[in-house]
């Protein structure tokens, strides 16, 4: 499913926050959004996830006009892991990655023999089969990332969303949940911190920057010393990494410092 | 990665999880709360032999006569029984099915488990209305004259809780600090308007009926009123079990909500104007009744969690048992007198909720 926001703008109050800013995830791609603290990113997928309202663009998710369609119709498609995961009521585990199914019910059904079984393999597929009965508030923060990501998974979604998906997360479920959404085989769009990360994971990648996209491109060819520099203000040497190959990057200071 | 059995927190897989298991226990239930409300019967100032009162219940309710028919079909304890107590004891089933139903709703659309059906200025607002008809009244201004103080309770409650829901969402969203908030300040005026009736009635014997009034009783059930309370009671119930899912949905909050599909804005709105008519309704006929809706679904919660489609059942059912017996409390503790309901149910709920408290280290509003 083909993602395309158009010229999106979002202000609180008279703050201008995200700038016409035009995105597209095509051909099932990973596409990244890398950017500084408080450049908009959390704000430009909210307001394509239906949280925020944008003030003026269009957001098109396949044929689906995402800021008109109500919700429902958008949740059955498009799957978020935000960073909204503490709760004043308790769930267990295997009822959080239940309420995934949400979008696919209606008000009288019950959970089929068929949601259990996309449930347990959700479960499965984060490590996490043998919690399904753990009091979800007991968790860890990251077992709690990976619980959300599970049920977005039992969302069973065309597209995910995903903002700094990697947040608590140790190096080893860093690069499994990178993986297994990689190979969900569906668009995604998500805001990543980690540069190194999001150039060995993404096809292509956006830089934000006071609101607005200062840079596009495949990851090889945006990350550059210059643009690094610019945009986060910190000197590093780009290098090719003589164990994996990828683009390693070298941080020597902040700048101005 | 086997690390599943740490001790605490987890709520344990028992029977109660499973679809059979949960089924079998609303069935005890069901038929605990239908057998406290015979033998509720029996309790008062004339005591009735338990097995008595059963055996005149079912003759009345069926015809069937077990022992005795001499028992059954005379005798001022088929009137005490059937005149007096029973409605009252019917009463006391349905209101706190109520008020415990209104609470789970309240501190889900609130998302905080220490919401009561309070909260919205309810109280204040129906005081302020009862106080208004006892006091003041409006003695012979056309049809205004004839209504009671009932009405006058449920048109206060209502309007109140009115007056909050508009306060929260001024200035664009409704968050659950700016309800608990605007509750407050509405609580403050009522109280403020009712006080000020109050000091100026020259009126003891109406002040009296004032204080009875607010403490809650269902001294003044009867078979005429349980028509109204019963099927506003058993239609919302019904309603809510059929909100489950949204209800689940809007315990993770606006945002989770609104990715799986719930604009919860709507379904929050339309849920607190729904539980304040409910709670007015009930605030009408029997006063205030404390502490009901927020003890028992707190544990309930602890017994099957919070997904509604279990809790729902389960806390309305326990909410009926459990005001039942206090009424049964209420009515014997004192020989010859009869306590206000809402002193006990505060003497109980008081230190559990404290206990709550303490024991949760819960943050008020902790979420907006
Ligand atoms: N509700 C709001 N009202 C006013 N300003 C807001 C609001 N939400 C966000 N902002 C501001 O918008 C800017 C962008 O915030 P946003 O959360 O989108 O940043 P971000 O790129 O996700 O940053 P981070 O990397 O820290 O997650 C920030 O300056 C923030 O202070
Ligand atoms: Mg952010």
């Amino acid at each position: 499913m083909n993602l395309n926001v158009d010229r999106l703008c979002v202000s609180f109050a008279d703050a201008h926050i995200v700038n016409e800013v035009s995105v597209q995830v095509k051909n099932k791609q990973f596409v990244g959004l890398i950017g500084p603290n408080g450049c908009g990113k959390s704000t430009l997928l909210k307001s394509i996830y239906k949280v925020i309202k944008p003030r003026e663009g269009e957001v098109l998710l396949g044929d689906i006009n995402v800021i008109k369609a109500n919700p429902k119709q958008v949740s059955r498609k498009l799957g978020v892991v935000g960073q909204f995961n503490e709760l004043s009521f308790d769930f267990t585990v295997q009822e959080m990655v239940m309420m995934g199914r949400t979008p696919h019910k209606g008000l009288l059904e019950t959970d089929s023999s068929d949601d259990y079984r996309i449930v347990e393999a959700a479960l499965a597929k984060v490590n996490l089969a043998s919690y399904a009965n753990r009091s979800y508030n007991s968790l860890s923060g990251g077992e709690k990332q990976r619980v959300i990501l599970a049920r977005t998974l039992a969302q069973q979604p065309e597209f995910m969303i995903l903002d700094e998906p990697t947040n608590h997360l140790d190096i080893k479920y860093q690069l499994q949940i990178l993986s297994i959404v990689r190979k969900l085989d569906i668009g995604i769009l998500a805001a990543l911190h980690d540069l190194t990360l999001a150039a060995e994971y993404c096809d292509y990648l956006y830089v934000m920057k006071e609101g607005r996209v200062v840079a596009k491109g495949e990851p090889e060819q945006i990350l550059t010393k210059e643009l690094i520099a610019e945009v986060f203000d910190v000197d590093c040497e780009i290098y090719r990494n003589p164990v994996t190959g990828g683009l390693g990057i070298a941080y020597l200071q902040a700048g101005g410092m | 990665m086997q690390t599943a059995t740490l001790t605490g927190n987890e709520p344990k897989k028992s029977l109660i999880h499973t679809r059979s298991g949960f089924l079998a226990m609303t069935g005890v239930l069901l038929i605990i709360m239908l057998l406290s409300a015979g033998a509720a019967v029996s309790f008062g100032q004339v005591e009735i032999p338990i097995s008595q009162s059963y055996r005149i219940l079912l003759h009345q309710i069926t015809g069937i006569q077990i022992g005795d028919p001499a028992d059954l079909a005379s005798g001022s304890f088929v009137d005490i029984i059937w005149k007096i107590r029973l409605p009252r004891v019917l009463l006391a089933m349905f209101i706190g099915a109520g008020l415990t139903l209104c609470g789970t709703i309240m501190q889900a659309a609130v998302q905080n488990p220490l919401a009561d059906p309070y909260i919205l200025g309810i109280s204040s607002g129906a005081s302020l209305g009862a106080t208004f008809a006892i006091l003041v009244g409006f003695g012979s201004i056309g049809f205004l004259g004839q209504t009671g103080i009932a009405f006058w309770a449920f048109a206060g409650a209502v309007g109140a809780s009115l007056l909050v829901l508009m306060l929260a969402s001024s200035g664009g969203k409704m968050t659950s600090v700016k309800l608990v908030l605007a509750g407050m300040v509405i609580n403050a005026l009522c109280t403020a308007f009712a006080n000020f009736i109050v000091y100026f009635a020259n009126n003891a014997e109406g002040i009296k009926t004032v204080t009875f009034w607010t403490m809650g009783s269902l001294a003044a059930a009867s078979w005429d009123k349980l028509p109204l309370i019963s099927i506003v009671i058993v239609l919302s119930v019904a309603f809510f079990l059929l909100q489950s899912r949204v209800l689940n949905t809007m315990l993770l909050g606006d945002e989770a909500a609104v990715t799986l599909g719930i604009n919860l804005s709507v379904y929050r709105r339309a849920y607190l104007v729904v539980s304040a008519l409910i709670t007015g309704v009930m605030v009408a006929s029997c006063g205030m009744i404390g502490f009901v809706g927020l003890i028992i679904p707190h544990m309930v919660r602890g017994l099957v969690g919070s997904d509604h489609r279990r809790l729902l059942p389960t806390s309305v059912l326990c909410g009926a048992i459990f005001l039942i017996w206090t009424d049964v409390i209420a009515r014997t503790i004192v020989p010859n007198v009869e306590l206000p309901i809402g002193i006990i149910t505060a003497l109980i709920g008081a230190p559990l909720f404290m206990y709550m408290l303490v024991k949760k280290g819960y943050a008020f509003g902790g979420k907006s």
